[in-house]
């Protein structure tokens, strides 16, 4: 009975139309992020900035990008890895040709480029739908890879076709590079994540996000009633890719400091955050959190459990985590498709309810 | 009803359209007119080009053949989503409501040809994009009460029964506020209590918004009740078109269409 909307009215549509409408849940978000904030920063070291902070940050930021293409506008993308790419070598050649520039920025121009080719790889979901919209896409990410690799200018000409992040700050501070502190580039993708999400629940809670989701339920009906398809479309598409360049270079320049196109963007990249957004919950901004950190933490864990609780040999583990890993999505798949973050909305309904059930 | 002295008195105007699918004629040298603000029905039997009629409406099907004047001015081809801009509404033979949203988002979606603040002020969400979507939300919140539907504002429409979806179609297509109001059989499948209601409601929207509706129904006793005028249709042929007592009357309509289906 703590939890509950009951005596928590709404006098205005302005408060009806907030992103938490559940005062509780709006106090427990703010807590959290207060903490993230506050406490976290003090509490840090390499091993959960490396395996656990960061990564849960970046893959959170793609798998919003991919949510809003796939699960808010209907557009199934398989080249998420592609794109991450784009941001990737976006952030590397800026980094490289202007080494003053604040990495706020890098990051921001990574993402506006890698939006930008997402719109021309967009441009055919305005003829192919579905299944052939998905191998147009996939044609798109072995292109870009290919293209990263094939053209020495994208990685300035080096021996071994590898991309290093130079070190680079931010007011001073070292955010890439291995002097990099581990607080420091936690902070700024944390900082990245939560002004994305904010703008993530901004932009579908309004009109566009409607004109996505009328896309995705019907669109030509959609159309008849006054959606611009070319605009919804492309428009998811930039959007999208924004997110995912913005990931792709906070991947490469904070969490790898160093890339080579194949190994770092490959397909795999591509399904694993295409499997985040399904297990979160598609078309939910809370779903991409809950898949992201979902998809990178269970290795984490069963290899602790494992590795460390059990002492069982390295390479056995990782082929059993696959093993699991993969059991976990088609469990996830039959049990619950709307996802993990259904799953929690289900919990809540019956917290609300709890402990008089009718 | 304020008639401006210079546009004239048809809202519509549909002249000598032909429309074919391959080989198949689907309407041939079809003209009618609707005034403005009055209820025109359409009938005909299965298959007669109805439908077909609304989507070249609503820019959906490009005839072969003839015209469409709208408010005054002759249309040229043009996207569906554009001409719904001009002010021309719809609703659909088969539910096509956005399955995943709740009722007030469908409602509000079937706003979006007012709404213009840009991207980027929706991502700030504070400012011009907050208020513009309070300013549409209080007109929704007006059509959900009009329509009575208050209790499943939140709902996903695709959890509601088949009856409480055909209104909420109706609601949608109520936001756009649009000149012209195209209604496909709003009340096919419906029992008589609900045929009702939607009666009531297209009664009502045509006084108080002073919307014109074309209507397809096939229920001939709503059909008269409702229609100030009516036109039939018949494999593409234009039957008869007239006042419902004109049609009633008329010897090919009785033949062709009345006498077989009713009385
Ligand atoms: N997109 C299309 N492609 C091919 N044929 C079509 C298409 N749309 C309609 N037709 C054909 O045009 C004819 C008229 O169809 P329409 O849907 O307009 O009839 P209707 O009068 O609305 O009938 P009903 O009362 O069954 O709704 C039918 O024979 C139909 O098969
Ligand atoms: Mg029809």
């Amino acid at each position: 009975m703590f939890y509950r909307e009951s005596g928590d009215f709404k006098a205005t549509y302005n408060k009806d139309q907030q992103i938490f409408t559940i005062a509780l849940d709006r106090w427990f978000v703010i807590l959290f992020v207060a903490f993230a904030f506050l406490v976290v920063p003090f509490l840090i070291n390499d091993y959960w900035e490396k395996s656990v902070l960061v990564p849960v940050l970046v893959w959170s930021i793609a798998a919003l990008g991919l949510n809003i293409l796939v699960g808010y506008c209907g557009q199934l993308s398989l080249g998420t890895g592609g794109f991450m790419a784009v941001g990737a070598y976006a952030s590397y050649k800026l980094t490289t040709a202007f080494p003053e520039l604040n990495m706020f920025i890098v990051v921001l121009l990574s993402g506006g480029i890698t939006a930008f080719v997402g719109i021309l790889f967009g441009l055919p979901s305005l003829r192919i739908k579905g299944f052939y919209l998905a191998v147009a896409t996939l044609a798109s990410q072995f292109f870009l890879v290919w293209l990263f690799n094939k053209v020495p200018w994208f990685y300035n000409y080096s021996a071994s076709g590898m991309i290093i992040a130079p070190e680079r700050f931010v007011f001073g501070i070292a955010i890439t590079g291995p002097n990099a502190p581990p607080w420091a580039t936690y902070l700024f993708c944390l900082t990245i994540v939560v002004v994305f999400a904010l703008i993530a629940k901004n932009l579908t809670r309004g009109r566009i996000g409607r004109s996505w989701m009328a896309i995705r339920d019907m669109d030509i009906a959609a159309e008849i009633i006054g959606v611009s398809p070319l605009y919804a479309k492309l428009s998811a598409f930039a959007v999208s890719s924004f997110y995912i360049g913005v990931a792709g270079a906070l991947f490469f320049s904070v969490y790898l400091g160093a890339a080579e196109p194949t190994e770092a963007f490959g397909i795999d990249k591509s399904f694993l955050v295409l499997f985040m957004i399904i297990i979160g919950g598609l078309g939910t901004i809370f779903g991409s959190f809950i898949g992201a950190a979902f998809m990178t933490l269970m290795p984490v864990l069963f290899k602790n459990i494992m590795v460390g609780g059990l002492g069982w040999p390295t390479d056995l583990v990782a082929h059993l985590i696959l093993i699991l890993i993969g059991g976990l999505i088609m469990f996830f798949l039959i049990v619950e498709p709307h996802g993990l973050a259904q799953l929690w909305r289900i919990a809540k309904e019956k917290l609300r309810l709890w402990p008089f059930p009718h | 009803m304020g008639h401006q002295p210079n546009i004239n008195d048809m809202l519509l105007e549909v002249k000598n359209i032909s429309l074919s699918f391959g080989g198949v004629k689907v309407l041939s040298d079809i003209s009618f007119d609707i005034k403005r603000n009055e209820i025109r029905a359409i009938i005909g039997p299965n298959g007669a080009g109805k439908s077909s009629m609304l989507n070249i409406i609503n820019g959906f099907y490009h005839p072969q053949q003839g015209e469409i004047w709208f408010n005054g001015h002759k249309r040229v081809s043009e996207k569906p989503f554009k001409i719904a801009r001009q002010g021309i509404a719809r609703t659909f033979q088969n539910i096509a409501l956005f399955k995943g949203m709740s009722t007030l988002d469908n409602l509000m979606t079937g706003r979006i040809t007012k709404m213009n603040t840009n991207i980027f002020w929706q991502a700030l969400w504070k400012g011009p994009a907050e208020r513009e979507e309070i300013q549409h939300r209080e007109r929704v919140e007006q059509i959900i009460d009009f329509l009575k539907i208050q209790s499943i504002r939140k709902t996903p429409v695709g959890r509601l029964p088949y009856g409480m979806q055909k209104r909420v179609e109706l609601g949608r297509a109520l936001a756009a506020e649009a000149k012209l109001l195209l209604l496909d059989e709003p009340m096919a499948g419906m029992n008589l209590e609900e045929k009702q209601d939607m009666c009531r409601f297209i009664l009502d929207v045509n006084d108080e918004f002073d919307t014109t509706i074309a209507l397809i129904e096939h229920d001939m006793g709503v059909v008269m009740d409702l229609s100030d005028r009516v036109v039939v249709l018949d494999y593409g042929r234009k039957l008869a078109d007239g006042t419902p007592d004109e049609v009633r009357n008329n010897q090919t309509v009785i033949d062709a269409y009345l006498g077989v289906v009713h009385d």
